[in-house]
């Protein structure tokens, strides 16, 4: 039987836009296995992205709990949770967030900055990651000065250089067009062959369907249906 | 997140942002070299003044006078500084030297030249103080006993020779001296042919009448009156002395001090001081209103002086010493305590100077907060980044209050050398019309230690109180917000 790394129990996240309540995740319980891949799908406002920053430990749930490894995230007091996110967990967005005056090394090394790397280790990891990616020679570059692709690339390796126990992944091909989605996908693959857990948020089904091993199906905060995709696990690639 | 990492963020974001780093920084430099320029001429006079005081050891001198005259208080009139005084007080314990001030009117002839000038007594013994230190041609003379003289800067400027070529001169005092005897005198010489004169037109047979009496009594008044001042005026004696000038004393200025033209030693100023009035008429009159006209002549003359001045012992308390001369029925002028009064005004000088500076400075931090305010509303989602990196708030504000204190840092680091050139320039000016106006060049500012310390204290403590805002707002953003996809 595969070990639970995340469990989530009635979460909820209310907040008000003037009169209105609006429930963006309404009690949710999802179980997550260590180096599962789930594939969270919805249309816009379904409550993915807030469900998505609520596990990453970004976003307090009006109620119920987060459990990681068995122990509540709600017990943790904010250093304990910016550590959480600092040492344990890695973040991709659609927008990429790369920081546009530093460098793509810079951009990659910033993760490290938080969890007391030591600063040549730093630049050591930030380099060996961005060899794997494949952005050996885009390390002075400047995000402005990179594709699409190459950004998001950046990203997924700022998300990985600390080697996150989980990756969250909010739409990463969001901005993309066909062919670096497909190649973006293809690495999540990957990494989650290699055993990390990986959490997708996607608008795009067959995305999801091709990369993650179960998805989920939200709409207006709460969980419509749970599907499992055919196993991606027969793949052995190695991201060297 | 290291310090190394805070410094190269904090740096990259300055640098970033040239133009508006540069306006921020500027404020900050402008407002630190006026507050370092203003505080610098404060601490300039005090430190001019500081040196004036331990140059000539004032804060080891101090003076005594008698008591002021009272209607109400007769004892007044009978507390008197005289030489019994002087001895007292050179008991008191912490006081190292008494002497007094005893000035009197000479004529001086040195090199064939005539003039009338002030001399004064001092003991061989006040050379040994710093306040008589400041020799600038020669020597001291060494014992009272001596036949030699101290002349002064001022007397050497105004006969136009250097001091160096009056060492060794010759130089003659002398005093015309009178006394009421020399009047009574007179009177008595002229008595017997006055009298013959008189008795020949006196009318005897008018003597029965009051009016003739009286005109006869009133005529002979004014007569014995008109002979004495004729022979007080016209037998004086005069007194006179030779001695080697030794040594030229530099003149100093101000802090209550009367040095006169010519000091003699004290043996050879008692022959000047024993002999009755001087040749001025005022004195005949100041006699009479002081009610010492009719007093014996001769060496058992009692002197009073108008000031004492006494050299202490720089490890005894000078307060303890105040008390024991006033304990005596004297008033004192301390030179320590009128030191730290001056001191007190320099605080308060400082003070005003340091609030204007200050509110340069705090104009200036106006322009840090509306710098880092807009740099959290431009970094808004780097900060949001950062978090979800695993940033805690702590580190953010660190972050920003660094970016502050950087801004302080250069500020007040180029503030301080801007002010340092502003003060250099001020004294070239200063100096150049001290030159024209004739006075001695001074040094107006001084740069010391504990300013520059104080202002760069003072601009990194303003920056930080002006970055404190942004970074807390910094702290409190909220990273979903941040990131959300626009």
């Amino acid at each position: 039987m595969a070990e639970s790394w995340l469990k989530t129990f009635n979460l909820c996240r209310y907040y008000r836009r003037g009169p209105t309540e609006v429930k963006a995740v309404d009690n949710v319980d999802i179980t997550l296995e260590k180096g599962e891949c789930l594939g969270l799908v919805g249309s816009s406002g379904s409550g993915k992205s807030t469900l998505l920053n609520l596990m990453a430990g970004l976003d307090t749930p009006t109620s119920g709990h987060i459990e990681i490894e068995g122990h509540s995230l709600a017990t943790l007091s904010r250093r304990e949770l910016a550590a959480y996110r600092a040492y344990r967990v890695g973040m991709v967005f659609q927008s990429f967030n790369l920081i546009p005056h530093y460098t793509a090394l810079g951009n990659v090394e910033m993760a490290l900055f938080f969890n007391k790397t030591p600063r040549p280790v730093r630049r050591r990891l930030a380099i060996e990651i961005m060899e794997k990616l494949s952005l050996a020679d885009r390390l002075d570059h400047r995000p402005a000065d990179l594709s699409g692709g190459e950004q998001q690339r950046v990203a997924l390796a700022r998300a990985l250089v600390k080697k996150p126990e989980i990756l969250f992944a909010d739409e990463p091909t969001g901005n993309l067009d066909q062919d670096n989605s497909r190649h973006i996908a293809s690495l999540l693959k990957r990494l989650n062959l290699q055993g990390l857990t990986i959490i997708l948020v996607t608008h795009d089904l067959e995305l999801a369907r091709s990369t993650t091993g179960r998805i989920i199906k939200m709409h207006y905060g709460q969980i419509i249906e749970t599907s499992t995709s055919p196993s991606k696990r027969n793949d052995h690639h190695d991201l060297a | 997140m290291t310090w190394h990492d805070l410094l190269a963020i904090s740096t990259g974001n300055l640098w970033r942002m040239k133009l508006r780093s540069f306006l921020t920084i500027s404020g900050v430099i402008i407002a630190i070299a006026a507050f370092v320029a203003m505080l610098s001429f404060g601490a300039g006079n005090q430190k001019l003044v500081r040196e004036q005081y331990e140059q000539l050891g004032l804060f080891n001198t101090m003076q005594v006078y008698p008591p002021r005259k009272s209607n109400d208080d007769d004892t007044a009139r009978t507390v008197t500084l005289n030489d019994a005084t002087v001895a007292e007080l050179a008991e008191i314990p912490g006081v190292n030297l008494a002497y007094p001030y005893s000035k009197f009117k000479v004529s001086a002839t040195i090199k064939d030249t005539s003039f009338s000038v002030n001399a004064q007594a001092l003991p061989a013994a006040v050379f040994a103080t710093k306040l008589y230190s400041q020799l600038l041609a020669g020597t001291f003379y060494d014992r009272d006993s001596a036949r030699q003289a101290v002349v002064t800067r001022e007397l050497t400027d105004s006969l136009h020779l250097t001091p160096d070529s009056i060492i060794g001169q010759q130089l003659i005092i002398s005093i015309k001296s009178a006394s009421i005897d020399s009047g009574l005198a007179y009177i008595l010489q002229n008595a017997r042919e006055h009298m013959r004169v008189r008795l020949k037109e006196l009318r005897f047979d008018s003597l029965l009448n009051d009016d003739y009496r009286k005109r006869i009594f009133y005529g002979e008044m004014n007569s014995a009156f008109n002979l004495f001042l004729e022979g007080y005026m016209n037998h004086r004696s005069l007194i006179s002395d030779t001695l080697t000038i030794c040594g030229v004393l530099d003149k100093i200025n101000g802090h209550r001090l009367r040095i006169e033209p010519i000091i003699i030693p004290a043996a050879s100023a008692r022959r000047f001081s024993v002999s009755g009035f001087g040749d001025d008429p005022a004195d005949l009159f100041k006699a009479l209103q002081e009610g010492s006209f009719f007093v014996p002549t001769g060496d058992s003359i009692e002197q009073n002086y108008s000031e004492i001045t006494l050299n202490l012992d720089p490890l005894y308390s000078t307060e303890k010493v105040i008390d024991s001369v006033e304990a005596l029925g004297f008033r004192t002028f301390s030179f320590a305590r009128q030191f730290k009064e001056i001191s007190r005004f320099f605080f308060y000088f400082d003070l005003f100077l340091g609030i204007i500076g200050l509110i340069a400075l705090i104009t200036a931090s106006l322009g840090i907060v509306n710098t880092m305010v807009m740099s959290i509303i431009e970094r808004k989602r780097e900060i949001g980044l950062m978090k979800s990196l695993g940033a805690d708030e702590p580190d953010i504000r660190l972050l920003f209050l660094f970016e502050s204190a950087m801004i302080g840092t250069f500020g007040a680091t180029i503030g301080i050398i801007f002010g340092w050139l502003i003060t250099r320039l001020a004294s070239f000016i200063a100096r150049i019309i001290m030159t024209k106006q004739g006075f001695d060049e001074i040094e107006l500012f001084a740069l010391p230690g504990w300013l520059i310390l104080i202002a760069f204290l003072f601009g990194l403590l303003v920056s930080l109180v002006a970055g404190f805002y942004p970074a807390s707002r910094a702290a409190r953003v909220d990273p979903v917000e941040a990131l959300r996809n626009e």
